[in-house]
């Protein structure tokens, strides 16, 4: 469990490394914007307005060819003219080809990373740890035959495993509401400020999804578990706990998840990283249950690469930020802690 | 000509930590003569590793050295640096920390041979024995078969070479005549099965036969001053003493110098003719063995010493001294002498200031040196401070 | 345990891994719902149609009968006709083969060359410009998702500056081999030009991950080697430094990156299942992709078998490697 000389740890190694403090406060920004999205969202992400569409982010300004007909001199003459689209001030980072405002896109796609990244890691973690944790502690023939099964899984990329998953179990999804829309507490604030309301009130878990990024990645978790198992079993006072009578389950959940919750944790931020790219890759190939996601977001942004730039370009930025930050949360643990981890677990 | 092959003057080692300058090694001076082995003695934490690694200039940042000079005896070397650097040169001398730092590294091997205390961890576990000896003999071979080349900043091998060798195996950097010097050196030490020992890793190896190999690595070069740390501290005791006579044997056969460093009394009576006790970073006192063992001056080397000054009784006791080392933190030290507040003689001029107090001691070698304010007077015991009036002092600083 | 022994011991374990992978390619369609037959049939086929697909598919067998006639066809080569095309699924996912290997190897190739290098620069120049320069790359490196990042590099250098072809593949290599035996070294050299103007902008895509991956490792691993007193012992005896780093602590470095690089194999074929999908290049990624959305079983499970087996094949020959370099492995 957290001692005071690992939180004593954490402290130094905070006060030392600039990279965490940046780490820590892109996460914090992008979990109060996942949970606050309703409050700072300019508008509703998925509404369409086709007046506005394809508008340019501010400072920067589109042109488009503009085909007028005129009749002149009783024939119709067509003028081409060169007209430029500029920025308005209510889409600060522009729109996308159906004029939604791909701010609000971002802002809501942060809720997805956030919910897949976490609640993939929790599944994952639950998993890994409980099979790891047995495997390791009676070893023989479970052991052997979990592990090889690991290895087994290990053997398909998790991105390909997930695809199949998914595309064989369909994309199913569940709506939760949004508590601060249903008890209405959005559209006071949102007037208040002079923003638009009607806020999405339910928000779209992309349930399959959740499932299977947990059940592609249980494996690190396992192997982490696994050894530390392994090495605590042997240690005295488990001996003597053992000769005392303790009942394994009793074993397990007094010393020896104690002894691994360290590495788990590192290992969990470092997951949290991957679910996130992993779930951006599936969103982007299609293979998602909901579209308020940065990976779905630059999908639709592909098309348009020569003449809007900003739709694939922004929800990119978005997931860059927002690994890099937990990705420099996981290092400041790794270096404040040691747990001696390796295997990173990419997409 | 003088009888000294390395002289040391004033060396100064720094450590730059994050919780602030650590002096380590603080205006340390000593000799090494001809053929003789010179010990260093002290508690763990008294600066004598980093010594060692000052005289071969190895010491990693943050450390650094930041003042001293090490003389060491070596006439060619002296004609060629003569007109261009003329600061290090005196007589047959050069200050080896005056020199390119090219010519310094040359210097380990044929110079300075070092072995270090734990022999596990001084190879590298991933090349067999034989070609890690053999590439402290290869380093010699190319030195002497082009020297200009080798006072160069990559000394002949470049990453171009290096990459060349990684694809072409055959073609690595050791070649077959110095493989085969690596087996004769490990017969030398006394290696049964040398030849097919050699193609074994270091993980095969038992710790007594590593230090042998680590031995016979050392001998590659045939140094000068052969610089034992600790080298048998690792070891069962049995094996300790098959590696204390191997050096032995071999100083007198090689007529190296040796400089042993270790914290084992027993070790120090068995092997030296002359010693130095370090205490705080500092060499408290200095002389021949007799008169360091015999006649200790400095309250430290008695206390180390402890009721048995006896030179023919190899087990002497060591009676723990009260206290611990003092923090060598720069920010913490005071002008006191280190060793007041554990000392049983302190007295009041102690505490204030130790700059003066070297001095030779009040015996009829000149050779013997002690930085004490007992060094030339007697001790009184009216003048010692109570514990308690030593404390009061220290903490009003 | 001598070097062969160790290999051949791995190499088992190896075979049992691949059963175990063709093992779950085949429960995969148990574990979907749906029945298999509705993948097939037409919305409106009759009872009797559908009963005849069951047939010629043998689904109407038990399942162990149905288990072992897999494993028994695959041992032959023989993993069914595609639903859709009708073409051979064996010949299909090997004629899509060579594009995915050649874009891996192409990625690593870069990944390596660059990436370990970067390291050493990163160890042992530390807290230099250029140590933070590599430092920052590797963390924005390993936080970009290589899609949006393939698409960044299509906007900037194929959109707005017109160097690469935004997507597609003129041929494989072996192709631009072979234009150059048959049509002289002026036609080769223009194949292996548009070879290589179709591979860059994917290969950079794909490799940008491993490339920042791979010099955080060498980073943090090159300087705990430099930290060893192995390091200081082999400086003391006088070694050039370009020895004491590269052969001594960047060997050793390695080591350890070896054994990552074959856990993260798997991340490399994930990842160029995506990097194929952004420049439609032809390879296995492009065929899974729509083998999964049209429900084509040969070839799904064809190409999930041939992406498990090439991973336990890759991870052997790295063991093989990791072995050679490190001997305490094959003595354990």
């Amino acid at each position: 469990m957290i001692s005071p000389r690992t939180l004593r740890n954490l402290r130094k190694e905070l006060r030392s490394s600039a990279l965490a403090k940046i780490g820590i406060v892109l996460v914090l920004a992008m979990i109060l914007v996942a949970a606050f999205a309703p409050f700072i969202a300019l508008h509703n992400p998925t509404n369409q307005d086709l007046d506005e569409n394809t508008l340019p982010p501010m400072g920067f300004s589109r042109t488009t060819e503009e085909t007028t007909s005129e009749m002149v001199n009783g024939s119709l003459q067509l003028t081409n003219e060169t007209v430029y689209v500029n920025a308005t001030a209510s889409h600060p980072l522009g729109t996308n080809s159906l004029g939604q405002d791909v701010y609000s896109r971002a802002v809501y796609g942060a809720r997805t990373s956030m919910m897949v990244g976490v609640l993939g890691t929790v599944l994952a973690a639950i998993l890994g740890v409980s099979v790891g944790l047995v495997a390791g502690f009676y070893r023989g023939r479970i052991d052997d035959a979990l592990m090889r099964f690991a290895d087994v899984s290990l053997a398909f990329p998790s991105l390909v495993l997930a695809i199949a998953l998914i595309g064989l179990w369909g994309r199913a999804a569940v709506d939760v509401p949004d508590p601060f829309v249903v008890f209405g507490l959005v559209d006071p604030v949102r007037s208040a400020l002079g923003l638009p309301t009607g806020m999405p009130d339910s928000f779209v878990l992309p349930g399959t999804v959740i499932v299977v990024v947990g059940l592609v990645n249980w494996v690190w978790f396992a192997r982490i578990a696994r050894g530390e198992a392994l090495s605590i079993r042997e240690e005295e006072y488990v001996k003597a706990a053992r000769a005392l009578g303790a009942s394994d389950a009793r074993i397990i959940g007094r010393h020896v998840l104690p002894n691994a919750t360290t590495p788990i944790l590192v290992l969990a931020t470092i997951q949290v990283a991957a679910i996130i790219l992993l779930e951006s890759s599936l969103s982007f190939l299609g293979f998602s249950g909901t579209t308020l996601s940065w990976g779905f977001d630059i999908s639709q942004g592909r098309g348009y690469l020569s003449t809007a730039w900003w739709i694939a370009t922004i929800p990119g930025i978005a997931i860059v930020l927002a690994v890099i930050g937990v990705n420099l949360v996981g290092d400041w643990l790794r270096d404040a802690l040691d747990p001696g981890i390796e295997g990173e677990g990419g997409v | 000509m003088s009888d000294e092959i390395l002289k040391v003057r004033d060396l100064t080692t720094r450590f730059f930590t994050e919780e602030g300058q650590v002096n380590a090694v603080e205006h340390v001076d000593f000799d090494v003569r001809d053929g003789e082995v010179f010990g260093i003695v002290g508690e763990s934490g008294s600066g004598k590793s980093v010594t060692a690694l000052s005289l071969i200039d190895l010491v990693e940042t943050p450390g650094r050295i930041v003042e001293g000079e090490v003389w060491y005896r070596d006439a060619d070397l002296a004609e060629e640096h003569r007109d261009s650097h003329p600061d290090a040169v005196d007589g047959d001398y050069v200050d080896v920390r005056q020199l390119p730092e090219a010519t310094r590294r040359w210097l380990r091997g044929p110079a300075f041979a070092t072995i270090f205390q734990d022999p596990m961890s001084s190879l590298n576990p991933s090349i067999t024995v034989g070609e890690q000896i053999a590439e402290a003999v290869e380093v010699q071979r190319r030195a002497r078969a082009n020297p200009r080349r080798t006072r160069s900043r990559t000394q002949g091998y470049g990453l171009g070479r290096l990459l060349v060798d990684s694809v072409l195996p055959s073609q690595g950097y050791v070649s077959d005549e110095s493989q085969e010097r690596a087996v004769e050196l490990l017969e030398r030490v006394g290696i049964p099965d040398p030849e097919q020992r050699a193609d074994e890793y270091p993980h095969e190896f038992s710790g007594g036969m590593l230090q042998r190999a680590m031995v016979a690595q050392a001998l590659a070069g045939e140094p000068d001053v052969l610089i034992a740390d600790e080298p048998t501290t690792a070891l069962d005791v049995t094996i300790q003493a098959q590696i204390l006579n191997l050096l032995t044997e071999l100083q007198e056969e090689e007529d190296m110098s040796v400089v042993l460093i270790t914290h084992n009394l027993g070790v120090i009576a068995r092997m030296c003719q002359r010693v130095g006790v370090m205490y705080a970073g500092e060499v408290v006192e200095r002389g021949s063995l007799e008169d360091v063992f015999e006649n200790p001056v400095h309250p430290y080397t008695e206390g180390l010493l402890g009721s048995i000054p006896d030179v023919e009784d190899p087990a002497p006791r060591l009676s723990p001294i009260e206290g611990n080392v003092p923090s060598l933190l720069d920010a913490e030290m005071g002008d006191e002498c280190y060793f007041a507040d554990r000392c049983p003689k302190a007295m009041e001029s102690c505490l204030t200031d130790i700059e003066e107090h070297e001095a030779p001691a009040a015996t009829d070698d000149t050779d013997h040196l002690v930085r004490c304010i007992l060094a030339d007077r007697e001790y009184d015991e009216s003048e010692a401070l109570g514990s308690a009036a030593k404390q009061e002092v220290i903490s009003d600083d | 345990m001598s070097y062969g022994r160790f290999l051949l011991k791995r190499g088992l374990q190896g075979i049992v891994v691949v059963w175990g992978v063709v093992t779950i390619v085949f429960m995969l369609r148990f574990i979907t719902p749906g029945n298999a037959v509705d993948a097939v049939a037409p919305l409106d086929a009759s009872p009797e149609l559908r009963e005849r697909i069951a047939e010629e598919l043998g689904l109407d067998q038990p399942l162990y009968v149905q288990y072992l006639d897999y494993l028994w066809e695959l041992l032959n080569g023989d993993m069914g006709y595609s639903y859709i095309s009708g073409i051979e699924a064996s010949s299909m996912v090997f004629s899509k083969l060579p594009a995915t290997v050649e874009l891996a190897v192409a990625s690593s190739i870069i990944a390596i060359g660059l990436s370990i290098p970067l390291g050493v620069i990163s160890a042992t120049r530390r807290h230099e410009p250029a140590d933070y320069a590599a430092t920052t790359f590797s963390l924005v490196g390993i936080s970009t998702p290589n899609f949006w990042l393939g698409i960044m590099l299509i906007l900037l250098l194929s959109v707005q500056f017109g160097i690469f072809p935004t997507s597609g593949r003129a041929f494989g290599f072996v192709q631009a081999f072979r234009i150059t035996a048959n049509q002289g070294l002026g036609a080769g050299a223009d194949a292996f030009y548009q070879w290589l103007r179709f591979i860059t902008l994917p290969a950079v895509t794909l490799g940008t991950y491993f490339t920042a991956l791979i010099t955080r490792l060498t980073r943090s691993g090159m300087l705990e080697e430099l930290g060893q007193s192995y390091v200081r012992a082999t400086r003391a005896k006088g070694l050039p430094e370009s020895l004491v780093r590269y052969k001594h602590a960047l060997r050793n470095t390695l080591i350890p990156v070896i054994t990552v690089l074959g856990l993260q194999l798997g991340t490399l074929i994930g990842g160029a299942v995506i990097t194929e999908s952004v420049f439609s290049w032809p390879g296995l990624g492009t065929t899974l992709i729509n083998a999964i959305n049209a429900r084509d079983w040969p070839i799904l499970q064809a190409t999930l078998v041939v992406i498990g087996t090439g991973f336990v094949i890759v991870n052997l020959v790295v063991d093989a490697i990791y072995a050679y370099l490190d001997p305490q492995v094959v003595a354990e």
